[in-house]
This record gives C-alpha cells, structure tokens and sequence, in this order.
C-alpha cells in the first residue's frame, strides 16, 4: 500500500473538516494533493495529535483528522493514555506507518519493523477503535467509517517506503502564512474572532 | 499557598478571558486544580507530559479558545521543543503557568530543585519567552490581564512564573 494513494482516496471526502499534519513526506504528499484552507500541517514532529485532540474537545461539531507518522507518534506515545481517557469521539487518527526513518540520506528502521505494534499500544491506553491496515481495500473500508462515524477511531496504515514526495515541489507559504490561512478560515466558519486584540 | 490565593489566581485567568488548561499536577500551585475544576467557564485536560500539554493548548488556542498551560518549572525544560516549534515558530498565543520551584524564593528549595530553578529563565529567555515573577499577591490580577493581553499582541506563549508566597 502507497501512502500518495492513500491521499489520493481521502482528500474528495474533505468538506469542512480539519486536518492536522505533522512532519515528513506526508506533508509534501498531502499539502500538494489538498490545498483546503482546514489543513494544518505544522512541521515538526510528535505535536499533531496533541493539537488535533485541542482543536477536536473544543470543536466537538466539526470532524478532526490527525495524519501521523510512525516515528512522530513514537515520538508522542504519551498522547495515546490521554487520548483514551479523553475518548474524543470526533477525532480520526491515520498513522502512515512505513517502519522506518526516511529522510534524502537515511533509511533506518523504527521500532515499528521490530516488535512494536501501535495499534495494540494504542489499544492498552484505552482507543477501543484501533486497528491496522495492510492493503488498499481495507484502509478505504476503515477510512470512509472513520470519516462517517462519531467514533474516535485510529487506524495504523502500513505503507511502503517511498521516495516520491522529493519530486514533489516544496510549499512557498510559510507557517505563519499557513497558520492565518486556517485560523481566518476557522473564524469564517465557526463565526466568532479567533485572534484577539486591538488593531 | 493559602487557598485565597488559588482564588485569585483562578478569577484573575477567568477575568482575563483563559477558558482552557491542559496540566500535568505538580505540588506547589495544586491548589488551583479544584478550583478549576469546580468553574465551569474552563475546561481543564489533566496530561502526562508537558510537551503534550503545549501542544493539546496549542490546539484549543487556534481553535478558538484562549489557552493556559499549568505546569512545574521542569515542564518547561520537558516542553521547550514544542514552545519553540509552536509557540514561537508557528506563532500560536498561550499562557504559561509555571511553579517556579528552585528559584531563591521558593518555599520549598532544596538540593533537589535548586539546579532546575536556576536555569530556568535561562531556558525561557534562550526561547525568547516573556515572562512575569510573581512572589506574593500584589496586582495579581492586572498582571495576570497584562500577560494575556502581551500573548494576544505578539501571538506567542508567555510565563507566569510562580515563587515565594506561592510556594508556601
């Protein structure tokens, strides 16, 4: 299974979601597939899933998708006890998981082509929904019930490692251009101010 | 620290427009958890790791809910990656509330805490973090007021750093 295909069978589905991206190729894949003004892909690893639970308790109405990596949940493993107790039920959470660290000169294997299974971790910290996915037909069965139900779900899709996002010509906008894009399309359609104070 | 003074600080955050705090407990400013709890106005998300915290504030800031971060000074030194990738990188407006434990006011200082407390403003200043110190009650609200009104004006985080009578 290919991570850009993957993308490819979830961004027709983006209404009015809000999707919070971490770091890695998933970035590049998805921000050049999706230009959605709910997207919110942050750059840095390990604090996704932290914001989309934020962003997902205080918008219980709007659905919150997180697309995570191995290494970055790895990274964030505490989020997953929290993310149990809480049971934030408009919360989707993707781990595209290809076991291992991929930058242009390294390719290292992450916990995750050993021993750990972070469906079954995720599991033990109380994500009742949480499964993994091998091929393509089973992540578009588990993507579209994520999508449609009010059911925290998380779903770990093994994906292969794959080079193409370096194809992929880099974003122009900065993150802060990037942040008002989504905070301004926020206080569009929830209606209220977002960023305080006097201009 | 004596229970008027978790009240105060409480109503000064409520005052000052804060309706979310994500906090890992530590045991100098306990106090203001039931007090939190017990309003409403907030909501609170008890985390197990400062980093977290930042980031799940983060969140409800740019969603729409003016946030806190309640926190030992520890928190800070566990945190300071996401303060500085989101908090000053991506720019995203929220409170610090910080146990200044270490610190040469601190009620409780001891080998134990005394390194930790010491660098800590050099970490917050290294992330070009502003902050406030506050040793007793004096002007507590306004300060409190003026620090979110600072995290509002230039869209990064800013600390409340708790010592003194605070830690007694």
């Amino acid at each position: 299974m290919n991570r850009y295909d993957c993308f490819e069978f979830l961004v027709p589905s983006m209404t009015d979601q809000l999707v919070l991206g971490s770091l890695s190729g998933q970035r590049v894949e998805w921000g050049h597939l999706s230009g959605h003004p709910g997207n919110l892909l942050i750059a840095i690893m390990g604090a996704a899933l932290g914001m989309g639970i934020g962003l997902a308790l205080i918008l219980p109405h709007r659905k919150v998708i997180v697309l995570e990596s191995d290494g970055s949940l790895l990274l964030s493993l505490y989020n997953l006890p929290t993310l149990g107790n809480l049971n934030v039920p408009n919360l989707s959470v993707f781990v595209f998981d290809n076991e291992v660290y991929s930058g242009t000169r390294i390719s290292e294997p992450s916990a995750t082509s050993g021993k750990t299974d972070l469906a079954a971790v995720a599991r033990s910290c109380g994500i009742e929904r949480a499964t993994t996915v091998r091929d393509l037909d089973s992540y578009k069965r588990e993507a579209t019930k994520a999508l449609n139900e009010n059911v925290l779900s998380f779903v770990v899709c093994k994906v292969e490692k794959t080079t193409g996002h370096r194809q992929i010509p880099r974003p122009t906008e900065d993150l802060w251009e990037h942040k008002y894009k989504f905070v301004r399309y926020l206080e569009k359609t929830e209606g209220k101010q977002i960023f305080m104070g006097r201009g | 620290m004596e229970a008027q003074l978790a009240k105060r600080i409480v109503g000064g955050l409520k005052d000052a427009g804060i309706s979310f705090v994500s906090y890992l407990p530590e045991t100098r400013l306990s106090e203001i958890v039931p007090v939190l709890r017990e309003d409403p106005s907030f909501m609170i998300v008890p985390v197990a790791n400062e980093a977290e915290a930042v980031s799940i504030s983060a969140g409800a800031s740019l969603g729409g809910r003016p946030a806190a971060v309640y926190m030992e000074g520890s928190g800070v030194y566990v945190g300071s990656f996401n303060l500085l990738c989101l908090g000053r990188r991506l720019g995203v407006p929220m409170l610090l509330i910080v146990a200044h434990y270490g610190s040469v006011l601190d009620a409780r200082n001891s080998f134990v805490y005394a390194m930790p407390g010491i660098h800590l403003i050099p970490i917050l200043e290294s992330l070009d973090i502003q902050y406030v110190i506050f040793t007793n009650g004096d002007n507590l609200e306004t300060k409190i007021k003026g620090c979110v009104k600072m995290m509002h004006a230039i869209k990064q985080p800013v600390a409340l750093l708790f010592s003194g009578e605070f830690t007694i």
